[in-house]
């Protein structure tokens, strides 16, 4: 079976781990846990027959108090960066993130996730500045780990990647 | 350490010797730690009794003095070798810590450990720890600082929510007086709205804060509000005033800033200085005081831009609104006599900026 490594990371309580939880679990919490650490979840998923397990590192999210260690994306097939759409200094860190990791480990395929789908009328990005970071060339993708919105979505962008991969 | 490593995978050790390591293996235990010594094979051996979570990591119980092949029992632990192997290999004393990680369990329960590789007395050491309470601590630190910290920023949204929700009235009062004031001359509301959204696109495009952005919006419309002062027969004569009565005219610059500049409010004051400077010009031939270059305040020098481009190139009822190139090519000649010319660059090349708000504010 073919494995891939991918990685959450964002700012803290952007709901990394709650994208984590409704992909793997179909699962939601309201209550806010915040990881402390990495965590390893797997899924296995079967895309036009072949199947893939995912090895999901849901790292902790960056703050203050914890900066993010490159070399735990060491390896991985890509990333997930993650911004909360209600806090928009969260699409800074998370673009901040994306240079660290560019600059440390070289360029990896990784999606922007815009989560909190749920929360539409209170997001504070604005639809322009998404739409200057898609001609930027960058996957936007806009999910909502509470009702699974756009979630199945940001994981099979991954999962095709081996079958992607054979076919070239 | 030097101790452990004497009394492992010694099989005829006299019985003090065992007994001292099952006294470090106790103590061992209750720290939660696991002691692996890198042979030169790469494998690794065990140095201390299993603890009852090493299985986690599919070790198995009776493996001491066994050589343990680690890589594949853990993700985690894989990528940490990395560089572990790294410090192993330049042999000199050192130590690098994995941070946390959660091994699950079977039952789906979380097991936080965190592993060091170091160098001591020429060995090469990898120490597993199973971290419980005090992981359990780090949790409850993290979260508390962190749903202050949530707390804190929703109530700087919410703060911000509702300045916007103030600014917004500001906005409208400002327009609906100068809708009062404008009656009488040919400007529309679409007009005095644009004025303040233009210049609020070039403050953004100076680099100004949002609370200088949001007052120069509500400020700019009130450029002309000093009209009103004006009389009837100047303001609304049809042909071309005489040197007297444009006199007249002039001072609509001056009333404006006394009806404004003497507020304590930021963006009222703001509006006096825009009234009293947005005829200045760069060549120091404007009104009412002949200031030149950059003793026209900044906020009068965009809004003199941007009230002559939204002005020649809108229809009005007594002139054809003039096709946009022909506009641009009339501002650029007058860059350096009019208008500072590094600010009009600045506007031509936030043009498409102008033009959306153009479309989207109608007469």
């Amino acid at each position: 079976m073919m494995q891939i490594k991918l990685c959450m990371v964002g700012a803290f309580a952007v709901g990394k781990s709650s994208l984590v939880r409704r992909y793997v679990q179909s699962a939601f919490s309201e209550k806010y846990h915040t990881t402390v650490g990495v965590k390893i979840d797997k899924k296995d998923v079967t895309i036009d027959g072949a199947t893939t397990r995912m090895m999901l590192w849901d790292l902790a999210g960056e703050d203050a108090f914890c900066r993010l260690q490159t070399t735990y994306l060491r390896g991985s097939s890509g990333y997930i960066l993650v911004a909360d759409g209600t806090r928009a200094h969260t699409l800074d860190a998370a673009l901040e993130l994306h240079g660290r990791i560019e600059l440390e480990l070289g360029p990896l395929p990784f999606v922007l996730v815009i989560n909190k789908e749920d929360l539409a009328a209170e997001w504070t990005i604005p639809d322009e500045r998404i739409a200057a970071l898609e001609g930027r060339g960058i996957r936007v993708l806009r999910s909502s780990a509470k009702n699974g919105d756009g979630v199945e979505a940001i994981f099979a962008h991954f999962a095709r990647l081996p079958a992607e991969a054979c076919a070239e | 350490m030097s101790a452990v490593v004497q009394a492992a995978g010694v099989p005829d050790a006299p019985s003090s010797a065992a007994g001292a390591q099952d006294s470090l293996d106790a103590a061992l235990g209750a720290l939660n730690l696991l002691i692996l010594r890198r042979a030169d094979d790469g494998t690794f051996l065990r140095l201390n009794a299993a603890p009852d979570w090493s299985g986690l990591l599919g070790l198995p119980d009776n493996s001491r003095g066994v050589g343990i092949e680690l890589a594949g029992r853990s993700g985690f632990l894989d990528n940490f070798l990395v560089d572990a192997l790294q410090l192993w290999l330049k042999a000199a004393p050192g130590r690098i810590c994995s941070g946390v990680w959660l091994e699950t369990d079977a039952h789906g329960g979380d097991w936080p450990l965190e592993a060091q590789a170091l160098v001591a007395d020429g060995n090469q050491y990898l120490i597993i720890q199973h971290l419980s309470e005090e992981y359990a601590e780090r949790v409850q630190v993290m979260q508390s600082a962190r749903t202050h910290l949530l707390a804190e920023e929703a109530l700087e949204r919410e703060v911000m929510r509702r300045t916007a929700a103030v600014r917004q009235r500001e906005e409208e009062i400002a327009v609906r007086l100068l809708s009062a004031s404008s009656m009488r001359d040919e400007e529309t509301g679409g007009h005095v709205r644009r004025i303040g959204l233009y210049s609020a696109a070039l403050g953004r495009a100076l680099g100004w804060d949002a609370v200088r952005t949001a007052d120069i919006r509500v400020a700019a419309p009130m450029h002309d509000i000093g009209k009103i002062g004006i009389p009837d027969r100047i303001l609304q004569k049809p042909g071309k005033l005489t040197p007297e009565e444009f006199r007249v005219m002039q001072q609509h610059t001056v009333i404006g800033a006394n009806m404004l500049g003497e507020s304590d409010i930021p963006v009222l004051r703001m509006g006096g200085t825009i009234a009293l400077c947005h005829h200045e010009r760069w060549d120091g031939s404007g009104y009412p005081r002949g200031l030149r270059g950059e003793e026209i305040p900044i906020e009068a020098r965009i809004v003199a831009i941007v009230d002559v481009y939204d002005a020649m190139i809108s229809r009005r009822v007594y002139k054809k609104p003039i096709a946009e190139a022909e506009v641009l090519a009339s501002m650029a000649e007058a860059a350096g006599r009019h208008f500072d010319p590094q600010l009009l660059h600045l506007f031509m090349q936030i043009l498409p900026e102008m033009r959306r708000i153009r479309e989207s504010v109608a007469d």
